[in-house]
């Protein structure tokens, strides 16, 4: 073995039995006095002398075996040891500090690593499964589209699936919620509809059974009909383990489906974000969607996404190539319409891959930039807390000048004394990081919470892994080197002598006059500056977003969403349901009135329609909801003229329609709609207009109210169409709730209990990200404030502490208590002043990062500007009056006896 | 660190001092008392190895790997700790000796020079 390494070894071993070796020592020493007293008994000497002989030869046995322990010891790992419990009692010697450092360290640190672990949730973390990086995600590209297309018809993926060039499997996949009969109804669960290859290219063997195969995805399945996959937890919850479960059958969508295989726990199918509990084959979608059918849309219907497995050795480059060379093939083969594809090749249409390590989500799209810039706050507000306590470091140091020389005095190195206040910091950030680690869970969970809203089926992982861990090792080094590393550096860069001679007291003027201090101080209050005009705007655009009008009045009004496309009635009998249903809730205590519409306004969901007039041809695309009547009392959408809809407005009384304000104006220029006729759909008819309403915000809160117009739902032509109650109530929710479910039940027993969802709430959901990216700005603000304060007002009272002699000599020399106080807060004024001034040029610089955020406020919004300024002068003011007001209290004889 | 006994006072270096034991180790494993008396011996009591020196220079060559130590019994029946060469400290020994004929050697040629 090489010497060093035996040594290493040697020691190593050591350090595990300690004890042990301290005794062996003792005793090997122990054995060679004894030799020598019996030498000396040999000898002559007499036996009283013995003892003192044997010491004086020997030595001081003690002193020895220290040297002995030193050798074996690793040098560097003992004077860590003896840093750490050094720095720890100074911490505890200054409580405050301590307590400062570790709760702005712990809100930084704690706040970064919550919004990291939902970016490595969403974002970051592999697919768990083998091989996660072969997987590609496919996606269209065309040159008229801004954003990728990540969804694909059916027809483009069965003609993608057929071509192996570049992918071992290719498969598609659609997240749907699942109609399951269980012995109390239905039930809805969380699933995939997924085509043949699909379990194949994510390589994961089955717990049970078998997976689905391509045999599986035919028209109307294998032999025995269509076959499921399961997941753990549903063979858990739905079978209660049973180890038979395969071959048993499942009721979904009111079609028997036959279990084939169980998945094991660590499987979720290819979107992290959700969590399936049945697979069905992509074929059997008719039956799971019905009364729809994806697939029967071809390629007017877009809903499938698309991972596939590349083959071994091929890079991402390569199936890019061959994905290139066969996207005009595929179209042609795929889409039936001429028109289309001379559109899409004019356009370059083509497929692209890239990575699909990590899956595929739509929730990405949503979500990556606010994470991303929410990220950005937590760094500046951890950039913030570092340089804040490098700054408080910084002063304290000043105050340990004395103790910093005297060791260098007794041969301390300067880089032990540096490796020294280093342990000091990183302590510091280790504990702070602990407890920010301790702390992430709650905020990662309850922020997941707040973005995914009601949208229960799904759901971030934010748990810990071991990318979390680096990243929170990583932050505490890099905290712990920003903290200490310059105040370390400094405290031990002067010359000994100059030390020794300031001592703790008058410092000379050219010291004070140093840049470095200030300049960190100054540097916090810019980045404070930037986060409170953040906080500023997006808080300002939020409550814009909350005052601008909606059109229709969300307080007071819960939605009831029916899922009525599985059950037996249809048509007019369901209409009659529909009826009854609404007069039943109706009588429920505490509810106003009742309606039903087809879209939830803000929900995101849209339906458009072209109309146009009898006079003018030209088509107008109109927003389109389906309602029953009552709907715009209960949503307190002003009836401008003409009368609502009954439920006897059916097609055989001639089609009817209601136009808002600005379809009505759109269509009828200067003239009364009311009345008037419109044609478009359905085909052929002409329906009359038999009032104008007012507009309303209908796809998202964030875009005006488009033209649009409503339908009564007795003129629909859907067989099984499911709407969503609306109920205007007085009071709380809850009680409706229960009651809702129960008349639900007992008038519909097939039906899925129905979610209800308050109007606000969904409001609230719809802007999710924008709440979110607000309320952690403003609360980072409010942080930046306190932190920037407690920074001034500790570097400035160090440095008063330190001229407490100064100020008596110039008090007892005729300086006025006011003068002391100007003197005083001047120091910090500047720094302040030069602070606020360098943050609102750096603010006016990066708030346009923040523009696509913003509604209705512009990112130089003067008013923002100049009220967040204000508030962290009045800030800064407070926090450097306290030390100068102090100060100006000193009593001269005192301060000069203190010496 | 070693010095004459009775000469004037001056250590030798430390390297000589761990070739003197790994010599005195030739012979077979030896406890450090063992250690020291058998310099003192050979040495014609000339020699003396302080036990400030002795004991950190033996648990340093242990560390290098050129000495191996084991737990046992002394000629008094004690319990003791053994010091034995291994096979690198043979080889250091060898290579130490040499180094040490032709520096003694050196400064013999210097002293007698006439």
């Amino acid at each position: 073995m090489h010497p060093h390494l035996h040594e290493f070894a040697l020691r190593w071993k050591s350090l595990f039995r300690r004890r042990r070796m301290e005794r062996e020592m003792a005793e090997e020493l122990e054995f060679h006095q004894a030799m020598l007293r019996e030498k000396l008994l040999r000898e002559g000497v007499p036996q009283t002398e013995v003892n003192t002989m044997t010491r004086r030869t020997f030595g001081d046995a003690r002193r020895w075996r220290e040297r002995l322990i030193e050798l074996w010891q690793f040098r560097a790992l003992e004077n860590f040891r003896r840093d750490v419990s050094f720095s720890a009692r100074l911490l505890k010697k200054s409580p405050g500090f301590t307590a400062v450092a570790l709760v702005t360290l712990t809100i930084a640190i704690g706040a970064t690593t919550s919004i990291f672990s939902l970016i490595n949730g969403l974002l970051l973390r592999p697919l768990p499964v083998p091989h996660a990086d072969q997987l590609a995600v496919v996606h269209s590209d065309r040159s008229d589209y801004d954003a990728f297309g990540y969804s694909f018809c059916a027809p483009f993926f069965r003609a993608l699936e057929k071509r192996h060039q570049a992918f071992q499997d290719v498969a598609a996949f659609t997240n749907s919620t699942m109609q399951v009969r269980s012995s109390s109804g239905s039930v809805e669960v969380p699933g995939a509809i997924v085509s043949g290859q699909f379990f194949r290219a994510l390589e994961t063997p089955p717990l049970l059974g078998r997976y689905l195969t391509p045999r599986d995805d035919q028209p109307g399945g294998g032999p025995g009909g269509f076959g499921v996959v399961i997941s753990e937890s549903f063979w858990r919850t739905w079978f209660n383990k049973a180890p038979d479960v395969v071959g048993q059958k499942i009721i979904i969508a009111n079609a028997p489906f036959t279990v084939v295989g169980v998945m094991p726990k660590r499987f979720i199918g290819a979107d992290p974000t959700h969590r399936p509990e049945i697979y069905v084959p992509l074929w059997a979608e008719p039956v799971i969607d019905a009364p729809y059918n994806n697939i029967a849309g071809g390629y007017h219907a877009w809903w499938l996404a698309i991972i596939a497995r590349r083959n071994r050795g091929v890079s991402l480059e390569q199936a890019n190539a061959a994905l290139k060379t066969d996207s005009n093939p595929i179209l042609e083969e795929a889409i039936p319409d001429a028109q289309w594809i001379k559109d899409a090749q004019t356009h370059h249409f083509e497929f692209v891959a890239e990575s699909g390590s990590n899956g595929f989500s739509y929730l990405r799209s949503r979500f990556r930039k606010p994470l991303v810039a929410v990220f950005t706050f937590c760094t500046v507000m951890l950039l913030l807390a570092c340089l804040n306590l490098a700054s408080l470091l910084m002063a304290r140091a000043a105050a340990r000048e004395r103790e910093l020389a005297t060791r260098l005095a007794f041969g301390a190195t300067r880089r032990r004394l540096i490796q020294q206040l280093l342990v000091e910091s990183l302590l510091i950030a280790v504990m702070g990081t602990a407890t920010g680690i301790a702390v992430s869970p709650i905020l990662s969970r309850s922020l997941a919470a707040l973005l995914l809203g009601h949208s229960h089926n799904t759901f971030l992982d934010t748990s810990l892994d071991l990318r979390m861990f680096l990243f929170a090792a990583t932050i505490a080094a890099v905290a712990a080197v920003l903290v200490g590393l310059i105040p370390a550096l400094r405290a031990t860069s002067k010359n000994l002598s100059d030390q020794i001679k300031d001592g703790s007291h008058a410092t000379s003027a050219r010291q004070r006059r140093r840049l470095l201090p200030r300049a960190l101080m100054g540097l916090e209050v810019a980045l404070a500056l930037m986060l409170v005009v953040g906080a500023g705007l997006l808080a300002t655009s939020l409550v814009r977003l909350y005052r601008t009008g909606l059109g229709f009045d969300p307080k007071g009004v819960v939605n009831l969403e029916l899922r009525m496309d599985k059950q037996s009635l249809d048509g007019n009998a369901l209409l009659r349901w529909y009826q009854k249903f609404g007069d039943s809730l109706a009588h429920e205590p505490g509810v106003k009135s009742v309606s039903f519409d087809a879209v939830t306004p803000l929900s995101g969901s849209t339906t458009t329609i072209t109309y146009h007039t009898l006079s003018n041809k030209r088509e107008r695309t109109l927003y389109m909801n389906t309602v029953a009547p009552e709907y715009f009392r209960t949503m307190r959408i002003p009836m401008l003229e003409g009368r609502d809809f009954r439920w006897n407005d059916t097609s055989a009384s001639g089609n009817k329609i209601i136009l808002n304000r600005t379809a009505a104006k759109m269509l009828f220029p200067g003239q009364n709609a009311v009345g008037q006729h419109v044609a478009g759909w359905p085909k052929g008819s002409q329906l009359e207009v038999i009032a104008v309403v007012g507009d309303v915000r209908y796809a998202s809160i964030k875009k005006g109210a488009p033209a649009g117009a409503y339908m009564p739902i007795t003129q629909s032509e859907q067989k099984k169409a499911s709407y969503t109650a609306v109920v205007r109530i007085d009071g709380p929710p809850a009680p409706l709730a229960s009651a809702a479910r129960e008349l639900a039940a007992r008038m519909a027993p097939d039906i899925p209990s129905p979610v209800m969802t308050t109007m606000s709430g969904d409001l609230d959901a719809s802007i999710s990200s924008e709440r979110m990216m607000a309320m952690l700005s403003v609360f980072f603000a409010g942080c930046a404030l306190f932190i920037t304060a407690i920074g001034l007002y500790g570097t400035l009272a160090y440095a008063t502490a330190r001229r407490t002699s100064e100020i008596g000599i110039r008090m007892a020399l005729g300086a006025q208590r006011v003068q002391v106080v100007g003197l005083i807060f001047r120091e910090n004024a500047w720094v302040a002043a030069g602070g606020l001034l360098a943050g609102l040029v750096a603010a006016l610089l990066a708030s346009r990062a923040l523009a696509s955020f913003l509604y209705g406020t512009s990112p130089r919004d003067p008013w923002v500007m100049t009220i967040s300024a204000l508030a962290l002068g009045t800030v800064a003011t407070t926090a450097s009056l306290i030390p100068a007001i102090r100060a100006a209290l000193i009593e001269p004889i005192t301060a000069i006896r203190h010496e | 660190m070693i010095r004459e006994e009775n000469g004037p006072s001056g250590d030798l270096i430390q390297g000589t001092l761990e070739m003197l034991i790994l010599r005195a180790l030739m012979g077979g494993p030896m406890h450090g008392y063992g250690v020291a008396e058998w310099i003192h011996q050979t040495s014609q009591q000339v020699l003396k190895v302080e036990e400030g020196a002795l004991y950190p220079a033996l648990h340093r060559l242990e560390l290098r790997g050129l000495l191996r130590a084991e737990w046992g019994a002394s000629e008094n029946n004690r319990r003791a700790k053994f010091y034995e060469l291994t096979a690198q400290g043979k080889k250091r020994l060898h290579a130490e000796s040499q180094r040490w004929e032709k520096l003694s050697a050196a400064i013999a040629l210097v002293m007698q020079a006439s």
